[in-house]
């Protein structure tokens, strides 16, 4: 994993899928995971930093994103060639998404992120119509696509990373529960 | 939940998050940047002989593209300055950085070779395994997401063959240490990992330690006691808890682990050195079971499977046998049945074996260990390039490493131009 410094035009924006991912089925998860709070989640490296522009072309620590509460990151970018985990990761989110909002112990616990880097295509222009997409299908032809998810814990250190190819939301969400555990 | 409306553009890290892929046949599925077509270039890690070229291990890198006016030649070399034992590598899963060490001590060597793939450099030493965890002679280093799993063969404390694994984030440090299980039928070795990421399943096997694998193989083999000292098990771990949930008696020194890529099968093979049997470990219902399935030449005469490398489908396997220089293909339809189809002398000694992605092209090389190795004429040391129509291996090229002045030819990683990419 490398957080050098290489500029490049990215886009933040917050999680939830567009309509991309209704169109994927969500492979049954093929074990049982180990219980949340069974496992240690080790401190594998500090969170992302860099400076990031808003829709309205402000710059922003990325780490206003990233503290405070647990966090899932996920990268994207509009090119994604891989036509299974992209779409799998947005299925994902989707799922995750319901299950924190029927559960009212993570209320307010968790804080889902989207970053995109592609300066040619993921303009703050492309961001609203992404964020725009996410109650309705605008019919851009706006694909978005997911690369790694990291899990990153309330002081800013990622504690999870996830492949798209094998990400799960039950994995996903017993992580949150194991780093809420800890917590206590 | 918060949600974060506000898209934004932003000037700022570009991270190692890469799609990922099953690599080659034999590497972590975790690895991204298949090499599906023609592989430009074999890194071949390789031992310092004493009195040899400047002495050290070095990562070698050949052209093995047939369109090129240097097929078949070395195009690079790039020395530690060290001589430890030069053994495996792996590469990270962004495929960025190729990791290698030695066996004779702790030291982890970074490559960058993605810069420019014909021309790997040393980026960054690793050298507090020892210190962190313990463990002495990194031998598997198996990518995982932004991390790297390095699995030892030895401890420092004793260079006996308790042992464990070490886990690092892909900038080199440390995070975690894993022992081998030495309970519930453990004991205690270490050789290869390897996942199978759907199942949550870390596999691993186990050989020997500093003790035995330092010594001429020779004056070993005449040491009972030290001849007892060598791993009989493979353990199934619960990946996400790294915690061993069952472990299997597999005598003899199980090595290389491939799992089945086929993406309907849940099973991995391996041999075992020493008896050379095949031994299948697969899911049964809910059990990993493991059973011997096979034998490789003739046990009595220890031919000493010591690679194997599984084609894409899982329907067949390479293995090279040291002793008898041969490479046998056994056809793995049945994986409970493999049956052998094809053999043929590539060396008066092979060790490592590697295919390309389509299975087209294999590349051997002959160093087992520097006191294992054979001496006079028969100590041969090269990277030999095949062509398998699915009837016959055809020698495309070779490169004498010790014409080269190189040393012993041992592990190999396929690289490619098109995988150059900036930091």
């Amino acid at each position: 994993m490398k957080f050098a410094c290489l500029l490049a035009a990215l886009a933040l924006a917050m999680a939830p899928a567009p309509a991309l991912a209704h169109h994927v089925e969500m492979p049954a998860l093929d074990f049982t995971p180990p219980p949340p709070g069974s496992y240690v989640l080790h401190r594998i490296m500090p969170a992302p930093e860099g400076r990031v522009l808003g829709l309205d072309g402000r710059p922003q620590p990325l780490s206003r994103y990233t503290r405070g509460e647990i966090t899932l990151l996920g990268f994207i970018y509009t090119t994604c060639v891989d036509p299974q985990g992209c779409p799998l990761a947005y299925k994902v989110f989707d799922s995750l998404k319901e299950s924190i909002q029927s559960t009212p112990r993570l209320h307010g616990k968790v804080r889902f992120v989207t970053l995109s880097f592609d300066p040619a295509r993921d303009t703050p222009e492309a961001m609203r119509d992404y964020a725009g997409s996410r109650a309705v299908d605008k019919g851009k032809g706006l694909r978005w696509y997911f690369l790694n998810v990291f899990l990153i814990d309330p002081a800013g250190d990622v504690r999870e990373i996830y492949s798209s190819m094998f990400l799960h939301p039950q994995t996903v969400l017993n992580d949150i529960e194991t780093l809420l555990i800890e917590e206590r | 939940m918060r949600h974060h409306l506000a898209g934004l553009a932003i000037v700022i890290l570009a991270s190692a998050a890469f799609i990922v892929h099953a690599d080659e046949t034999c590497n972590s599925p975790y690895i991204a940047k298949l090499i599906k077509g023609q592989e430009d270039y074999v890194y071949v890690w390789t031992l310092g002989v004493e009195g040899l070229g400047d002495g050290s291990d070095k990562l070698v890198t050949v052209d093995v593209n047939p369109k090129s006016k240097r097929y078949g030649k070395v195009v690079n070399s790039v020395s530690t300055g060290a001589r430890v034992e030069a053994h495996h590598m792996g590469l990270t899963d962004d495929r960025r950085h190729l990791w290698a060490g030695g066996l004779a001590d702790n030291r982890i060597w970074v490559f960058d070779i993605a810069t420019d793939p014909a021309k790997p450099k040393i980026v960054q030493t690793i050298s507090d395994l020892g210190d962190k965890s313990g463990w002495l002679g990194p031998h598997t280093y198996y990518a995982m997401p932004g991390r790297m799993l390095v699995q030892a063969l030895s401890n420092t404390k004793d260079k006996g063959g308790q042992t464990g694994m070490a886990l690092y984030n892909n900038k080199g440090r440390f995070i975690a240490s894993h022992a081998m299980p030495t309970e519930n039928g453990g004991d205690g070795y270490g050789y290869d990992l390897a996942v199978n990421p759907k199942k949550n399943v870390l596999l691993t096997s186990s050989f020997t330690g500093f003790s035995n694998y330092m010594r001429p193989i020779g004056e070993l083999m005449k040491d009972g006691d030290a001849m007892k000292k060598f791993g009989a098990t493979m353990a199934v771990w619960d990946l996400k808890a790294m915690k061993p949930t069952k472990v299997f008696n597999v005598p003899g020194a199980p090595l290389e682990i491939r799992w089945s890529l086929n993406p309907k099968d849940n099973w991995a093979i391996t041999a075992a050195a020493l008896t050379s049997k095949l031994w299948l470990v697969k899911l049964d219902g809910n059990e990993w079971t493991a059973k011997e399935v096979g034998t490789i030449g003739d046990p009595s005469q220890i031919p000493l499977p010591v690679d194997i490398s599984i084609t894409r489908d899982g329907k067949g396997l390479w293995v090279n046998t040291f002793m008898d220089g041969k490479t046998r293909y056994f056809d793995l339809t049945n994986p409970e049945a493999p049956k052998q189809t094809y053999e043929k002398v590539t060396g008066k000694q092979v060790n490592m074996i590697s295919q390309s992605w389509d299975g087209k092209r294999l590349y051997i090389t002959s160093s087992l260990l520097a006191n294992w190795d054979k001496g006079g004429a028969d100590n041969e040391q090269f990277l030999r390039g095949f062509s398998w129509n699915g009837k016959e291996l055809e020698q495309k090229f070779e490169v004498d490493f010790t014409a080269e002045k190189l040393g012993r030819a041992h592990h190999m990683k396929l690289g490619a131009k098109g995988l150059a990419s900036k930091e």
